[in-house]
């Protein structure tokens, strides 16, 4: 009887101090079940700006969010048209464009800009259409632009009589991935259509396919490093020798400061939109050719129903 | 006699289903007055466990849930600040140091001694909260402050939104009995 005791008391001291154990341990298992983080989460933020250096990027306005741009480049570091009697380009501008972005949707902007080269207005949409996501059940995203371009004033030749002539149409696909918290890559194949070529020289073409790659790397939180090309694919630009046409490359970085984003950048190219920098760029690296140049975009949140969530 | 073994053990491990309470919308929000503009979100994505026997309480909020009235404070708070893609959870757990009949009606003012995980840096807290039963259904508030530096939060020289050094924690819990 007294065995039977003692085994009943020391069972149940063990059964006791198992139950502990397992409701101790049950509080961590419970929780983790709770908190399963399989749910596909879209990746925010793999661009800081919608803009590199060339290229636009995936990232889009949110809804009721105006993006101002300030684009500026200046005039060649080196070669011909630079070094110290322009203080290095810094007294010429090749190409300064303003332009707005304005969000309708989180996934929807409308665009506006004009640029200083060729006096380029440009009216498009920028829909991002798919979302990386963090278990990679889609590994990329994509976004596609539309944008329509206009020539609006009189240019030295009369080539601009049909008035269809000014227009110009710019399609872009942008796939991007952001592979870590500092390296987001980004490919854009493109299409560009000038109804009249662009320069106006014999043999130039209406249509010029293109691709562009352009990529980030963080260095720290808010400041990165930039590399951006373009290739179009173009015949005429390949075999004309009197003019002789070169890839845009640009290199840079790019500093975050709360509200606004900054790049400073070398480039190749002179102009600021991919309508005219596709067609146009006749600017080498290699001849000192290069300008300086910086991006200024800043966010407003033009949404003012904002009432408090804390409560 | 194992019979009876198992059926103390039966018993035992009903008991604890019946001491074990869950909630899976529990609300955090977070909140700091700032010279520019006030930061201010929200989350019902918390997820809790209390645990009366024990006396133990869990809390855990994925802090890409927090919901932000301005959508871009809420990208620089999950990309530069929580850092969210490394660090997806912020999380409480802790012992309350009282005893209480959680059977009875009433509002019993705790202190929670536990380790808080923000930013991926743990930090030893107490935390004073209060849990209410009412006819069954138990509750819990709690509210604390939490300092950037504690949680290696690094605030930048050069940003122009001003970053308050204090966050100010609510959290709102409303539990249900967990079946076993």
């Amino acid at each position: 009887m007294r065995k039977i005791l003692f085994l009943t008391s020391l069972m149940l001291s063990v059964c006791f101090a198992q139950a502990q154990q397992t409701q101790s341990s049950n509080t961590d298992s419970l929780l983790n079940s709770l908190t399963s983080t399989n749910e596909a989460e879209p990746v925010i933020a793999a661009f800081k700006s919608t803009r590199l250096i060339l290229t636009p990027t995936t990232e889009t306005n949110k809804k009721k969010n105006l993006n101002f741009m300030v684009v500026h480049r200046f005039g060649d570091v080196a070669g011909a048209a630079g070094g110290g009697k322009t203080l290095y380009g810094f007294d010429n501008s090749s190409d300064i464009y303003i332009g707005f972005e304005y969000g309708l949707t989180d996934n929807l902007d409308i665009n506006f800009g004009r640029s200083k080269y060729e006096q380029l207005l440009e009216l498009g949409f920028k829909y991002s259409l798919l979302h990386q996501t963090s278990n990679n059940s889609m590994p990329v995203a994509l976004t596609l632009l539309a944008n329509a371009g206009l020539k609006p004033y009189q240019v030295t030749t009369n080539v601009f009589d049909d008035y269809t002539n000014r227009l110009s149409y710019f399609y872009q696909a942008i796939f991007s991935r952001k592979f870590s918290s500092r390296l987001s890559l980004e490919v854009a194949p493109s299409f560009l259509r000038d109804n009249l070529p662009f320069p106006y020289i014999n043999g130039n073409e209406k249509n010029i396919f293109a691709l562009s790659a352009a990529g980030r790397f963080k260095v720290t939180k808010h400041m990165g490093i930039v590399l951006d090309y373009a290739h179009p694919f173009s015949s005429f630009r390949r075999n004309n020798t009197s003019t002789p046409f070169y890839d845009p490359l640009g290199v840079g970085i790019e500093i975050e400061t709360g509200g606004h984003v900054f790049t400073m950048n070398f480039t190749n190219a002179e102009a600021i939109s991919p309508i005219n920098y596709l067609s146009s760029t006749t600017s080498n690296w290699a001849k000192g050719q290069f300008r300086f140049g910086f991006n200024i975009a800043r966010v407003f949140d033009l949404d003012h129903k904002h009432k408090g969530t804390y409560k | 006699m194992k019979h009876i073994a198992f059926i103390l053990l039966a018993w035992l491990s009903y008991q604890a289903g019946q001491d074990t309470y869950v909630c899976k919308n529990a609300k955090i929000s977070i909140f700091s007055k700032a010279p520019l503009e006030d930061i201010d979100a929200a989350s019902n994505k918390g997820t809790s466990v209390f645990n009366a026997a024990t006396n133990e309480i869990a809390f855990s909020v994925p802090m890409r849930s927090l919901q932000f009235q301005k959508s871009l404070m809420q990208e620089h708070f999950n990309e530069n600040y929580m850092e969210s893609d490394k660090y997806p959870n912020a999380s409480f757990k802790g012992q309350i140091q009282e005893k209480f009949d959680y059977s009875k009606n009433g509002i019993y003012v705790v202190n929670v001694k536990g380790v808080l995980d923000v930013h991926g840096v743990k930090q030893n807290r107490t935390i004073p909260g209060k849990i209410t039963i009412n006819n069954g259904v138990v509750s819990i508030t709690a509210g604390f402050d939490v300092q950037c530096k504690d949680h290696k939060i690094e605030i930048p020289k050069l940003v122009f939104e001003k970053i308050a050094e204090t966050i100010h924690v609510q959290v709102a819990a409303t539990y249900t009995a967990l079946n076993t």
